[in-house]
């Protein structure tokens, strides 16, 4: 798990370059949906737009640089390494979790501060809170990161072309830039219950109730979004564990595990 | 004759890299998906914050839907020189195309070609599912123009930002030539440029000088404006004003373009950079 850690950060702190392309969508996003909630008439919400870049940074390191990763690592032969090494592939995909969550922190954080400086949100955060739905929600979503390394690494390039498509799609869903349920969500209940079994999206309710509690004082039910939360963090790092194991015997039966594709 | 072969042949084989993986009608389905969640994203930040404001209108929702349908598929055929370089460095594609003793411009310009055509039909899709989505959701009816003229218009105005799009395209191409890594963030920056200075989500005048500045003078905003002018507003005067300044001003961006591709591929030759692999 170290050795994986250490790899991942290194490679990213080892090229000052990956700051400046890891912060490219967050970062534009988070201008272009600013200034359109400027636009719209509550420069106030600009906020969201921040608070939803730096979330969509962490999104795009699970989908880009976990999800896929197996997959790409099959290709370059670096898969059978961890397959013949005594080290279980769970410690490996948690260490690609700590060193994907140390290396995106900085372009966050980036965000966030180019984000706050240029749009100047009024922010009464609950410090507590804040933490505690950050971290419940990084872990949930690096689960689920875990959980999509398996299924990329058995679908291949079926699952790797809808990547784009499943990125967008899941920010859109999951509201990272504006609610998607309680209060304020444009979808339909039944639909809002979908989209709570994202974890960005009880993630991003929780962070918006935290950081913007004037704003979001109609939401009183932050702490039953922690209880979710931490619920999910539970389901989808039991399941990543399950589809790791379903995988390698899937994968050992049809002789598949280390097969290329073209 | 001897750049039509070629050309044709690129069409047809961006067609088939983009297209011809399956069934056309689902590659272009899946296609639209990304393009079609981004539109909407915008559209429900538009509806949240009019709606805080008490200030929603249907009309403004309909400018914010059309441009962020927009703005992705210009970036995309923008970014299709850099994809066909790079990815055709590791695939040992375009070494084939670069070691043959014409210039590989046809073969660029006919991928570009093939993004276009697939561009027109996401953005009519994109358009659609956020109109439909709009009325289910928002209650609200989007003020859309819609007739084999304004279509046909619509069509032409992406047809004349096409070469500012290639000069841009030809710029980065001639980029990627020489780079080894981090080619594919290309179009995130591209697409962000556009969504941020093009008018693409709000007017110009609610950016920061001197940024507002920047975005008057790019051949984009004026796409943008020219295609709300058909779809939104029927104002046929004011989309020939604004296609026109669209198309001259993308006349200098593809000379620039071509210069920068011609002058790049050629001290490429030079210098061996064809075997360099992307990372």
């Amino acid at each position: 798990m170290y050795a994986r850690t250490w790899v991942r950060v290194r490679s990213i702190y080892g090229e000052p370059l990956w700051l400046v392309v890891g912060i490219a969508f967050p970062l534009f996003t988070t201008f272009g949906l600013g200034f359109l909630y400027r636009s719209s008439g509550v420069g106030a919400l600009a906020g969201f737009a921040v608070l939803g870049g730096i979330a969509v940074s962490f999104w795009s390191n699970v989908v880009w640089s976990m999800a896929t990763q197996f997959y790409w690592d099959k290709q370059e032969g670096i898969f059978e390494l961890y397959l013949v090494s005594p080290a279980p592939v769970s410690a490996i995909l948690i260490g690609m979790s700590i060193g994907g969550f140390v290396g995106t922190a900085p372009s966050a954080l980036l965000v966030g501060v180019v984000g706050w400086q240029v749009f100047g949100s009024a922010v009464t955060p609950s410090w507590a809170l804040v933490a505690a739905g950050f971290v419940l929600t990084i872990v949930a979503l690096y689960s689920l990161g875990m959980l999509l390394a398996s299924v990329y690494l058995a679908y291949g390039r079926q699952a790797e072309s809808l990547n784009d498509s499943v990125m967008q799609t899941v920010s859109m869903f999951s509201g990272a830039y504006f609610p998607s349920v309680g209060v304020g969500s444009p979808f339909p209940v039944s639909l809002q219950l979908v989209v709570s079994l994202i974890p960005l999206t009880i993630g991003m309710d929780v962070l918006r109730k935290a950081v913007f509690a004037p704003l979001t004082s109609a939401f009183p039910t932050v702490y039953e979004d922690l209880a979710i939360l931490a619920v999910l963090c539970v389901v989808f790092f039991v399941l990543a564990q399950w589809a790791i194991g379903r995988m390698r015997e899937r994968g050992r039966k049809k002789g598949t595990l280390v097969v290329r594709m073209g | 004759m001897s750049v039509l072969r070629p050309l044709l042949a690129s069409i047809w084989m961006g067609w088939q890299r983009e297209i011809g993986w399956g069934n056309p009608v689902v590659a272009i389905l899946a296609r639209s998906v990304a393009p079609a969640a981004g539109a909407l994203t915008a559209a429900i930040v538009y509806w949240f914050g009019a709606s805080a404001a008490g200030l929603f209108d249907p009309g403004r929702l309909a400018y914010v839907v059309v441009g962020a349908s927009l703005y992705g598929q210009v970036a995309l055929y923008a970014y299709v020189p850099t994809s066909a370089i790079s990815e055709g460095k590791n695939s040992y594609v375009y070494p084939q195309v670069f070691m043959t003793p014409s210039s590989s411009i046809p073969y660029l310009t006919g991928r570009c070609v093939a993004s276009f055509l697939e561009s027109v039909p996401v953005v009519v899709i994109s358009v659609a599912v956020c109109a439909l989505v709009s009325f289910e959701f928002f209650h609200a009816n989007l003020p859309l123009v819609i007739s084999p003229v304004s279509v046909a218009l619509f069509v032409a105005a992406m047809a004349l930002i096409f070469p500012s799009a290639l000069g841009l395209g030809y710029m980065l191409g001639s980029y990627a030539i020489f780079a080894s890594k981090f080619e594919w963030a290309v179009p995130s920056y591209i697409a962000g440029t556009l969504m941020i200075l093009s008018e693409a989500l709000y007017p110009a005048s609610v950016l920061p000088w001197p940024l507002s500045v920047v975005a008057q003078s790019l051949p984009f905003t004026y796409f943008m404006r020219a295609s709300r002018d058909v779809l939104l507003y029927g104002s046929l005067s004011r989309y020939v004003s604004d296609a026109a300044i669209a198309f001259f001003l993308g006349l200098p961006l593809l000379a620039l373009g071509l210069l920068a591709f011609k002058s790049g591929e050629n001290r490429g030759r030079q210098k061996g950079f064809i075997d360099r692999k992307s990372m």
